[in-house]
């Protein structure tokens, strides 16, 4: 791609978020949601890749549909995604904006910390992450997140939008042995440290039966936890209704490995738990995953 | 010195459960990690644990981590100096 067409497409996309902005400022989040939709249509009538990247989950996930009802899935899940980021750029402008959040499992969070090793908060791209990572303020120990620099600037852009403060201290995973020095001495000191468990980027990785296919997960989380003796918990959002979302605990355990050359099994044996809560969260809410890479044939 | 770096070799084989090495066979300069020793960054993480359990020396972060985890000679220089 030449340079003048990225400029002209960087151009494009802040415009693009600035008109959003201003229909936020001037029409409330119902206005934004309005605007939302024509330009989803636009867009997925003009972009093949959309279709190409959000087909490796969708036609898994709903392997009966045919062309039309997959350009429907497409067009749910890219109009759910779309939500959120307004639903962020809406709390981030509007200072007295609240999204409702139930938690549920909230008490068995708070018993796994109260053990004193540390938890892995494992969680994944589903509802609005950095809502739920912000809702679990409450847990009295300070609290990390493990994120590549995509994410980071992602959840910096929201905090930054939001009050200044972000809930966690944010540990980067594109260092030396991607991050887990840090995420294995904030975890010694008892502290939360949330992963998220459904993108393989690098580093040590399971293969897992998901969606009726074998698909790659990342699995340092496990291992961090076996090491270390701390508990992983599996943590997904989900938005239930214009101004609210719940967040649900869907499993937790102590991972543990043998030797070292069944270490690999070991850990997928433990990817494989959190693949099938993930499993349960997009039968129950199919439009929000997003995930628009192929796992299946990484 | 010596001592320990005959410790950290020990360690290293027993509690990472490295099959087919000797402690003895483990070069203090060699590269623990990759083309050297073969370790991998699960072996970092119960490493870093491995260190704080048997030297109550604590690795805090990825600067530390990469400058201690070279070699023998370099993690037993960082438990030396953390020690005092």
């Amino acid at each position: 791609m030449g340079k003048v067409k990225r400029t002209l497409l960087r151009l494009l996309e802040a415009l693009g978020h600035n008109i959003f902005y201003l229909f936020l400022l001037l029409f409330g989040q119902g206005g934004a949601y309005l605007l939302l939709k024509p330009v989803i249509v636009t867009y997925l009538l003009f972009s093949r890749k959309i279709h190409r990247n959000a087909a490796c989950y969708l036609k898994r996930r709903f392997p009966d549909h045919g062309p039309v009802r997959l350009w429907l899935d497409t067009y749910r899940l890219v109009h759910s995604f779309g939500q959120v980021l307004v639903d962020r750029g809406w709390l981030g402008l509007r200072r007295k904006a609240q999204l409702r959040g139930d938690l549920i499992g909230g008490d068995r969070l708070l018993e796994l910390v109260a053990e004193g090793k540390g938890l892995v908060l494992l969680t994944a791209h589903v509802g609005n992450w950095q809502t739920a990572l912000a809702h679990i303020r409450g847990l009295a120990v300070p609290i990390n997140s493990l994120m590549h620099y995509e994410e980071e600037a992602v959840a910096k852009h929201y905090f930054d939008l939001r009050d200044g403060t972000a809930p966690f201290k944010i540990i980067k995973s594109d260092g030396f042995m991607g991050g887990m020095i840090e995420s294995t001495a904030a975890l010694g000191r008892g502290e939360v440290v949330t992963i998220m468990g459904d993108r393989y980027a690098g580093g040590p990785w399971a293969e897992v039966e998901f969606l009726g296919a074998t698909a790659r997960l990342p699995s340092a989380a496990y291992s961090l936890a076996a090491a270390t003796g701390a508990p992983v918990a599996i943590l997904l959002a989900a938005k239930t209704g214009r101004r609210s979302y719940t967040i649900k605990v869907w499993d937790d355990f102590y991972p543990a490995t043998g030797e070292r050359h069944d270490r690999q099994r070991d850990l997928g044996r433990w990817a494989d738990r959190f693949a099938k809560s993930l499993e349960g969260y997009v039968r129950q809410n199919p439009y929000q995953w997003y995930n628009f890479f192929d796992l299946w044939s990484q | 010195m010596q001592e320990l770096k005959e410790q950290l070799k020990e360690i290293i084989v027993r509690d990472l459960k490295l099959q087919g090495i000797e402690p003895a066979g483990i070069e203090d300069d060699a590269p623990l990690f990759e083309e050297g020793l073969g370790l991998d960054s699960l072996d970092a993480v119960e490493l870093v644990v491995l260190v704080q359990k048997h030297f109550d020396v604590q690795i805090e972060d990825m600067d530390e981590g990469q400058a201690a985890f070279k070699s023998i000679n370099t993690l037993t220089e960082f438990i030396e100096a953390r020690r005092k």
